[in-house]
């Protein structure tokens, strides 16, 4: 959860009182403290039971709706509707009764000792109540650092929220002192938090993107369009198994097996339900070194040290790990990431080849080998962007669009601005471009609309002419597919002993796809007289309800254009 | 704004025999969720919502920007304020010891000496560097050869002072450079008066805490004007202070002595200095309001106001009609009488309740006298019981000054009246027990006042 003040023209992610700029959605309760974010963490190793995380996810939810198999923390209880969970709390002591003459009759005597001891009692607190609480310590944090506090905020909510999960994150930041001004898709803010420029200056041109969203407990991805700026969604998909716990829990089976190596003490994690209390001490403790380890690994090339005092029967454990061991160990979850994008790009009628661009979000895609996997699946072409701080880009998102909403001209209310956003909008649903004429070809020779373009919609493309005289061009309307090239390996030169095994790798030949757009149906044609070298004008409007409007012009004789309407 | 991209292909002339296509109809849109973020939302949003084309749109855009450039320019110095910083440098100016910082007009050296404590921090800088460029060592070392840095000392003197709103404001009160002095105003025609005063309290305001200042005003100022200018100007709420003339601490002196005697001087000098001026300056406005043709006019037009309104007669604006003469005679008589009774029964009232009062007063203060009286006959009759002892003992003296103690406790503690109550009833029962018995009573009366204090008499 990420929560971000726009105070700077290029906002950057700040630092609680304790330097820390990832605080984990976690709250623990240990007698009369309460511990909130990256201290309450540990608490889970001895105090599992009243701690709380993963709160977030169950916003919104009922009781009956939470699974609660993946909760390993403090216990919900059954309520009628929100979610609720127990503690065990120390109520502070009652004040000793303050009776001065009392105190003079009794003399010297002290008091009751027991009167002074904590009372041990339990609480109950609802998931939206521990949200406000984790939301006003991160708001105490940011006034204290800013000197102010922030008058309103936009909070992130994961892709998959449904609208009751929003307006549940809505209202429980509001109930911690906060003016929500949005709440904006996690998938939305690392588009807002990676377009450099500054406000109210547009995004330029039109491309696909896969927003790749790894956190720690779910991957999220999105197929959008781009489409000058305004971001069509095309597809999204969740894995709630895929996340940065797979990696911990395979570092975990890797350092237990290590650990049953070295000292013959027998540990097998991570451990079920019934596993032994020693075993589930260990993995707790194991737990917390390793997303230390984790850190290591995806900061730097060398290898990763994991040291644990203690953690079953007295032995210690020190070993480390260096990327290309780990990079073996998770390419079965690197492979399923893949899989999983190339899943739900297939769902929006895509191909990868098709991609132009996958921007990468949430701490657990800083692992070098994972991006390596990715631009591997992608073509060459197609970079994959980790540009800005994959574990900080939403927040950064979430500052710079506050800064947009904050900063309306032309005396735009945000309210206003916020609700003409519905539910789905018109988009564009076919690529239109340009066919040259006297060009026998079956594409477009370029594309001046692309298809999921919000309307209304307008494109101004130049090309520049270079001589005087008559030029016309035609207007097509044209198909996104793939082109599969077969191409055969060029035969290498080899030795006779390496023959045979390359055989099997000669019989699949290399298939080459590249993203092309078919001309399906012609619009019109317009023609212009060019009175000398120079560029042609074009501009094409898509109006509300698909209705088109083509301009042609020689760039300073707007008044001889060409133009017609469809 | 609309942007214009550049295909990536070349034009040919169309081929001859190229006709355009038969028009056909787009395909439908379809409908995708889109999401609500980003700059390009919101300029889609705001044209939705003002309803706005993007030919309209684009020349909206384009003004709001061409005014954000024009402000932009403004803030560069460019070539704004010509002539700043370019003014005449005279030769004692020129020729000025940067060590004697104290005496420098910092204002003349940065060629500003015509806008004083009206220069804005932006004139200051932009005639700061103007200055520098001008003054630079290194130019001049390559013009003459000459190694004479000291102008340029002074130059960033004059910026450190008057970049520092603290320092400035302390340059600003004993700016020896703006006239102070006050003619005699006593000469002057009605019109030079008010000229003259506009003059001297425009420069006078500058020290105001609370701005804008009022005017003096015009000669023919309203009275709420004139009123308003001569409340502000007494209940002045000035910054000046006098820093700047402290005597400087010996730095390399190690007497603390010496330091403390020299600030704790300076500072008796500054409160001295402040007094003065703010003596100065009521004096000033004393002089002046004695002297401003506008009083005595605003004066002469509330008598003018108030005689007419005496021989208007009729206290309610004239406005009740006239009454017959009858009428007016029985309403003067009945008027009169009212008057006459009323006057009766306050003297009456009056009468009856002075009376009282003295009368209480005079109880009072004879209680009071014979408080002491009534007191020692009291003790006595403790006295003469024996301190209310056995029989044949004699009583300790711890116990007679206990007695006496609360005695004088309980005449305290009791009003004058309620003694002589006491004094009566004691004298009635006689000496011994039942005095005793007495006390006791007046002392169980008294109740909360008298509680604890009480032992012998409990």
């Amino acid at each position: 959860m990420s929560l971000d003040g726009s105070w700077l023209r290029h906002p950057t992610c700040i630092a609680n009182e304790e330097g820390e700029r990832q605080i984990a959605c976690a709250i623990s309760y240990a007698g009369e403290q309460v511990y909130i974010g990256n201290g309450a963490k540990p608490h889970l190793v001895k105090n599992g039971k009243n701690t709380i995380m993963g709160f977030r996810n169950l916003l919104g939810h009922t009781y009956d709706e939470v699974d609660h198999t993946a909760i390993l923390t403090a216990p919900l209880i059954p309520e009628s509707k929100t979610p609720a969970y127990t503690v065990d709390i120390l109520l502070p002591a009652p004040k000793p009764a303050s009776n001065p003459r009392s105190a003079a009759a009794s003399g010297a005597a002290t008091p009751n000792p027991a009167a002074l001891e904590p009372i041990p009692s339990t609480k109950t607190i609802t998931v939206p109540e521990v949200t406000s609480l984790f939301l006003s310590t991160l708001l105490t944090s940011a006034t204290d650092f800013l000197g102010v506090k922030p008058t309103a905020c936009v909070v992130s909510a994961p892709t998959w929220f449904t609208p009751a999960q929003t307006d549940a994150l809505r209202e429980a930041a509001e109930a911690a002192g906060i003016h929500v001004i949005q709440v904006l898709d996690e998938a939305a803010a690392v588009l807002v938090g990676y377009r450099a420029g500054n406000a109210g200056e547009e995004e330029k041109g039109d491309k696909r993107v896969v927003v790749l969203d790894m956190g720690e407990t779910s991957l999220g991805v999105s197929v959008v369009q781009v489409s000058q700026g305004e971001y069509t969604v095309l597809a999204k998909g969740r894995d709630d198994k895929l996340g940065g716990r797979e990696f911990d829990n395979l570092l975990l089976k890797h350092f237990a097996k290590e650990f049953t190596k070295k000292t013959k003490v027998p540990l097998d994690l991570p451990c079920g339900e019934n596993a032994s209390a020693a075993d589930k001490r260990a993995d707790a403790k194991l737990v917390l070194a390793v997303e230390h380890t984790k850190r290591s690994l995806s900061a730097s090339s060398g290898a990763a040290t994991c040291a644990v005092e203690s953690l079953k029967d007295g032995m210690d454990l020190s070993s480390s790990i260096n990327r290309l061991r780990f990079d073996g160990l998770a390419s079965g979850v690197y492979r399923q990431v893949g899989a999983k994008l190339t899943e739900i790009v297939q769902s929006a009628g895509l191909d990868l080849a098709q991609i132009d661009e996958v921007l990468l979000a949430g701490a657990s895609t800083l692992f070098p080998g994972l991006q390596q996997h990715l631009s591997l699946l992608v073509p060459p072409t197609t970079p994959v962007t980790a540009a800005i701080d994959p574990s900080q880009v939403i927040a950064i998102g979430c500052a710079l669009q506050a800064l947009h909403l904050s900063t309306l001209e032309d005396g735009l209310k945000v309210e206003d601005v916020l609700a003409t956003a519905k539910q789905t909008a018109e988009v564009t649903s076919a690529p239109i471009g340009i066919v040259l004429p006297g060009q026998d070809s079956e594409e477009l020779a370029a594309i001046v609309v692309d298809s999921g373009a919000p309307l209304p919609v307008r494109r101004r493309v130049a090309i520049p002419v270079s001589s005087a005289g008559k030029f016309g061009f035609e207007l097509w309307e044209g198909k996104h597919e793939v082109k599969v090239e077969k191409v055969e390996r060029p035969p290498i030169e080899k030795d006779e002993e390496d023959e045979e095994e390359d055989e099997d790798e000669e019989e699949e030949d290399e298939e080459i796809k590249t993203a092309i757009t078919k001309k399906v149906k012609a619009l019109d044609g317009v023609s212009v007289e060019a009175k000398g070298e120079g560029k042609i004008l074009l501009e094409v409007i898509v109006q509300r309800g698909g209705g088109l409007e083509v301009k042609a012009w020689q760039e300073g004789h707007e008044d001889s254009a060409d133009k017609f309407e469809a | 704004m609309a942007t214009v991209t550049t295909l990536p292909i070349t034009l040919s002339p169309a081929p001859q025999g190229w006709s355009k296509p038969s028009p056909s109809k787009p395909s439908a849109p379809t409908q995708l969720p889109v999401y609500p973020a980003g700059p390009s939302f919101i300029s889609a949003a705001r044209r939705q919502i003002l309803q706005r084309s993007f030919e309209e749109d684009d020349k909206h855009v384009h003004s709001a920007r061409e005014a954000a450039a024009a402000a932009q320019q403004s803030e560069g110095d460019g070539q704004l304020y010509p002539g700043l910083g370019e003014e005449e440098e005279p030769h004692h100016v020129l020729q000025q010891d940067p060590k004697e910082w104290k005496k420098q007009d910092h204002y003349a050296v940065l060629g500003l000496g015509h806008l004083r404590y009206k220069a804005s921090e932006e004139h200051i800088r932009i005639a700061h560097r103007r200055k520098v460029l001008r003054h630079h060592p290194d130019k001049k070392a390559a013009q003459s050869g000459a190694n004479d840095d000291a102008f340029f000392k002074c130059i960033q003197k004059a910026h450190e002072v008057l970049t520092h709103p603290e320092r400035r404001r302390q340059f600003d009160s004993v700016d020896w450079n703006i006239e102070d002095e006050v003619p005699d105003l006593k000469k002057y025609s009605p019109e030079q008066f008010v000229a003259e005063c506009n003059k001297i309290f425009a420069r006078e305001g500058r020290f105001s805490k609370t701005q804008p200042v009022p005017e003096f005003g015009p000669l023919d100022a309203p009275k709420k004007d004139v009123e308003g200018f001569y409340d502000f100007f007494y209940n002045f709420d000035s910054w000046r202070s006098f820093e700047w003339h402290d005597k400087e601490v010996n730095e390399g002196s190690d007497s603390r002595d010496d330091k403390r005697y020299t600030e704790k001087k300076n500072k008796s000098e500054r409160t001295r200095r402040k007094k003065e001026d703010n003596t100065r300056l009521r004096e000033l406005v004393d002089t002046v309001l004695a002297l401003d043709p506008r009083i005595k006019r605003i004066k002469a037009e509330e008598k003018a106001a108030r005689d007419a309104k005496k021989k208007g007669g009729v206290p309610n604006g004239g406005a009740a009609k006239p009454l017959t003469p009858a009428e007016k005679k029985k309403a003067e008589e009945q008027k009169k009488k009212e008057e006459a009774e009323k006057k009766e029964a306050e003297k009456k009232a009056n009468e009856a309740s002075k009376a009282d009062r003295e009368a209480a007063k005079k109880a009072k203060e004879a209680a009071r006298k014979n408080l002491k009286k009534w007191k020692k006959a009291i003790a006595t009759v403790i006295a003469s019981s024996n301190y209310f002892q056995p029989e044949g003992t004699s009583p300790s003296p711890a116990v007679i000054e206990k007695q006496l103690a609360e005695l004088d406790s309980l005449v305290d503690i009791l009003e004058p009246e309620e003694v002589k109550d006491l004094k009566e009833k004691i004298d009635k029962a006689g000496n011994g027990e039942p005095a005793k018995a007495a006390l006791v009573e007046k002392v169980k009366a008294a109740g909360e006042k008298g509680e604890g204090k009480f032992t012998e008499f409990a």
